[in-house]
């Protein structure tokens, strides 16, 4: 097994701050002074969250504390470790990490000879790839943070805290306490390092940030759901290293590679840290030194607006028209049915390929209550899994799962297998061209929606922070190629179904199965539901790299 | 043979730019090869993508019915990737001597490399490519003039045959010409493995039985018998070689007209299902029928989808 330098990663690379940090606070500042801004990187080195393994005090019962369990949380109840190495740290109660442009590195001095080695896209950074991205009909409705993204107001450096919550639903109070301090910093470093106003509509100094709260006789729980209503961050991929061993065993599964003969491993972590080997068995070319590459990574910032009224208007108006068509009785069965056919997951986050028709579904949900009734480890564990471990292979065209929807695009698992059709199994080459294209997703939604009075206009949306070695090869790949258009799946122009731009055409095909004689369902007209409103390419280095830069003393020669 | 495959034709042609002197466009001096540059650079893509069809200028081959793609490119120079490879201790053998240079490949002057992919007027490609370059010619005799200038011979074109002589002086033979159009994989003859066998075993088998019937010394009989078979390997060689040089048959329906009237089919056919999906048999078979009078799926000429843009025009609310 992969052993990696834990505590010289930065956190929330390995494992996803979520459900147990709900909230959150993300601040953009701009070096004006080198040294200064070099001091101020030091300043905030010692209290850098790593990927090293944490103990939580106070750690509940995890399966109890999600409606719906997922692999992790059965190997936590199990009692196996997540990740791996000895505990010596306790659970930090906010975390805290740094992201710099390539604006920044350069205002902070780096030398040029490790800057021009550099990825092209990161020099770019997203407002110049917006064309590649889909960005252009939404660059005038960036944040001002990102509208005024040059020169002197240039984005420099990203600098996240992720927090816990109290029960009433508000952040834990040490997040005030951290944000004064870092405000601080600024303040003292007299000019030289400068907190950028212009977050959301009304100047906010920070992008504040929570998960979707849920009610439980008076008390709050964050939920994995956005503001559309779906479950998300089921499919993140798995790679060597990642987890403790055990957990890898389970985790891969659905989360890792499918390998030729059918079973799954775990991604190179090559994919997703510099330095080490990648899917195509070579260690890829990095700036130099390579310690200030090795343990670093790349980050896609975005922040996606939600447009909530949209969104259940469009399934009020297909869900009626779906119903008439399949003669469905209930109407609230035919708006799941197509929000569940346009996801790929039902909106609990149950994939269509474990539950492809409503009936399915309701068994599913059936069979997990009985299980958490039970207190039915075992049974938790077993429906667990079936939330990851599914391939397409079983439905090839798209029948159960549509092949354009929005899950079977972000990761198409075997479908792009060559060889997928042939029924000589020696042939098969598994998800060998999908795993050059896995993205770690991490992020929260921000803004609060009122389901009683969904509104297209609000501040809502979510946070989507994409994590690759590769921006290019990665994420710019997948937001182009596979959410913006729809060739590889045989689909023409056709965009994603949710996060894709659309023209007044947009449509979505929901196939039904050839052996029966039933039309297809046309997904007409889609309205635009997801919006950019800016954000950009960071270089998340490690703890060495950190302390290079702070320190200025890279030597790349 | 690859100039016409799988229905297409595919034309390849150099053509020598006299790039010497310089020559005045308007207020600019410059060398012939950079006006040639400058009117490539300035020449109307096809409005393929959402920026081009903003632009709105078409490309002047859109104005033929039967050109697929068309692509001119400056080539200037070959590239020059240093001294050939050698093993270090044959060259101390031979005693080469590394500080003297060897033959480089260089043109005297730039070429337009000129790629065009057509519908031939004929199946057969009978009067191909000359044809097409005539229709060229009265379709688009300024542009080619602005491309076309500077290069040698250009001179004496004064109409479509002068011109269609010129290029065709210039033609090489397409060595790979790419198809896209065939969706499965034709029906090819293939020949039978048993056939190809038969060849050498025969060339074996007959010298052996002349020995045995003859009364040969054995080694006499086995020695003619592999050549025989020799000669039948070379005989299979022969075979494959002249049955793979056949072109590709031209895949059904692509032609660009049949290609733009499928287009245009595919898109006003998504219209009509989204407008009715899930309307009774009853509504359906009439609105079908009337699609089929206003779409006429078996007429070429209309209605149907103009060259070079990549979507169709419907009237507002039209299904």
């Amino acid at each position: 097994m992969t052993a990696l330098d834990l505590a010289d990663i930065q956190g929330g690379i390995l494992r996803a701050y979520g459900q147990s940090f709900p909230k959150a606070r993300y601040f953009f500042l701009t070096i004006r002074n080198a040294a200064k801004g070099r001091q101020f990187v030091e300043q905030l080195r010692p209290r850098i969250t790593t990927a090293a393994r944490w103990k939580d005090p106070n750690r509940g019962e995890a399966l109890l504390r999600t409606r719906n369990p997922r692999v992790k949380d059965v190997v936590r109840a199990e009692g196996v470790p997540d990740y791996p190495g000895e505990v010596q740290l306790i659970k930090p109660r906010v975390t805290l990490n740094i992201a710099f442009t390539f604006y920044g590195l350069a205002a902070l001095e780096v030398p040029t000879r490790t800057l021009r080695a550099m990825p092209d896209e990161f020099i770019d950074g997203m407002e110049r790839r917006a064309s590649i991205l889909g960005d252009d009909p939404f660059l005038d409705s960036r944040d001002a943070v990102w509208r005024n993204s040059e020169g002197k107001n240039r984005v420099h450096l990203l600098v996240s805290m992720n927090a816990g919550m109290n029960p009433d639903g508000t952040p834990i109070a040490e997040l005030e306490e951290e944000t004064r301090w870092l405000q601080q910093l600024c303040a003292d470093s007299k000019g030289g390092v400068v907190l950028l106003s212009g977050t959301g509509p009304d100047d906010a100094l920070w992008q504040e940030m929570s998960a979707v709260l849920r009610e439980d006789n008076g008390a709050f729980w964050p939920t994995n759901k956005e503001h559309f209503g779906l479950s998300d961050g089921f499919g993140d991929p798995v790679f060597a290293g990642q987890l403790s061993g055990e957990a890898e065993r389970l985790r891969m599964i659905g989360g890792g590679k499918i390998l030729p003969d059918q079973s799954w491993a775990p991604l190179a972590p090559g994919e997703f840290l510099l330095g080490y080997v990648d899917e195509a068995q070579e260690i890829p070319g990095a700036a130099m030194p390579i310690e200030f590459s090795r343990n670093g990574t790349f980050m896609a910032y975005r922040k996606l607006h939600e447009n909530v009224a949209s969104f259940a208007n469009y399934i009020e108006r297909a869900g009626e028209h779906y119903a008439r068509m399949f003669n469905i009785a209930d109407p609230e069965e035919a708006r799941e049915t197509v929000k569940a056919k346009m996801v790929g997951r039902w909106s609990d986050g149950v994939p269509l390929m474990a539950a492809p028709t409503h009936a399915d579904w309701e068994r599913f949900k059936a069979e997990l209550a009985a299980a958490h009734a039970a207190g039915d480890k075992p049974k938790l564990a077993q429906l667990a899994l079936k939330y990851t471990d599914f391939n397409y292979r079983p439905d090839p065209a798209g029948a159960t799962c549509p092949v354009t929807s929005h899950l079977r695009r972000a990761n198409p698992r075997d479908m792009l297998d060559p060889n997928f059709t042939s029924p000589d199994a020696k042939s098969w080459d598994g998800s060998a061209l999908v795993n050059r294209r896995r993205i770690l997703r991490r992020g929260l939604p921000y803004g609060h929606v009122d389901p009683a009075a969904p509104d297209d206009a609000n501040e809502q949306g979510i946070i989507f922070m994409a994590i690759c070695s590769s921006l290019f090869r990665q994420f710019e790949f997948v937001q182009q190629q596979w959410m913006q258009y729809g060739l590889d799946f045989n689909a023409g122009s056709d965009t994603c179904p949710i996060v894709g731009n659309h023209d007044e055409e947009a449509k979505l095909v929901v196939v039904t199965d050839p052996a029966t004689a039933r039309q297809p369902f046309l997904c007409d007209h889609i309205p635009q539901l997801v919006e950019s409103r800016g954000g950009d390419y960071f270089f998340v280095p490690s703890m060495t790299a950190l302390r290079m830069i702070g320190m200025g003393i890279i030597d790349p020669t | 043979m690859p100039n016409l495959d799988g229905g297409h034709y595919f034309f390849t042609g150099i053509v020598p730019v006299n790039n010497t002197g310089i020559v005045q466009h308007e207020a600019m001096k410059s060398s012939p090869i950079h006006m040639v540059r400058e009117a490539l650079e300035t020449l109307p893509t096809a409005l393929q993508s959402h920026a081009s069809e903003k632009i709105g200028i078409q490309s002047p081959f859109a104005r033929s019915l039967r050109t697929h793609f068309a692509r001119i490119v400056v080539l200037d120079e070959p590239f020059y990737n240093g001294r050939d490879h050698a093993d270090a201790l044959v060259s101390a053998i031979r005693g080469t001597d590394l500080l003297e240079a060897q033959p480089v490949d260089a043109l005297a002057c730039p070429y337009l490399l000129v790629m065009i992919d057509f519908d031939p007027a004929d199946a057969q490609g009978k009067g191909e490519p000359r044809g097409y370059f005539e229709e060229l010619w009265r379709l688009m005799p300024a542009e080619l003039t602005a491309v076309f200038r500077y290069c040698y011979g250009f001179d004496a074109v004064t109409d479509a045959a002068s011109f269609a002589g010129f290029i065709l002086a210039c033609q090489v033979e397409t060595t790979m010409p790419f198809n896209d159009y065939w969706v499965g994989a034709p029906q090819l003859p293939s020949l039978s493995t048993a056939m190809l066998a038969a060849v050498p075993i025969v060339g074996l088998a007959v010298p052996l039985l002349l020995a045995w019937c003859w009364h040969w010394s054995w080694w006499q009989g086995l020695l003619l018998g592999i050549g025989g078979a020799l000669l039948g390997v070379l005989i299979d060689y022969w075979l494959v070689m002249r049955r793979g040089g056949k072109p590709f048959p031209a895949a059904p329906n692509s032609t660009l007209r049949d290609v733009l009237k499928a287009l245009y089919l595919q898109q006003a056919f998504t219209r009509f299902v989204i407008a009715r999906q899930g309307a009774d048999p009853a509504t359906l078979g009439p609105a079908f029928r009337a699609f089929l009078a206003e779409h006429r799926p078996g007429d070429l000429d209309a209605p149907t989808q103009s060259p070079g843009v990549i979507r169709s025009h419907f009237p507002k609310g039209a299904a």
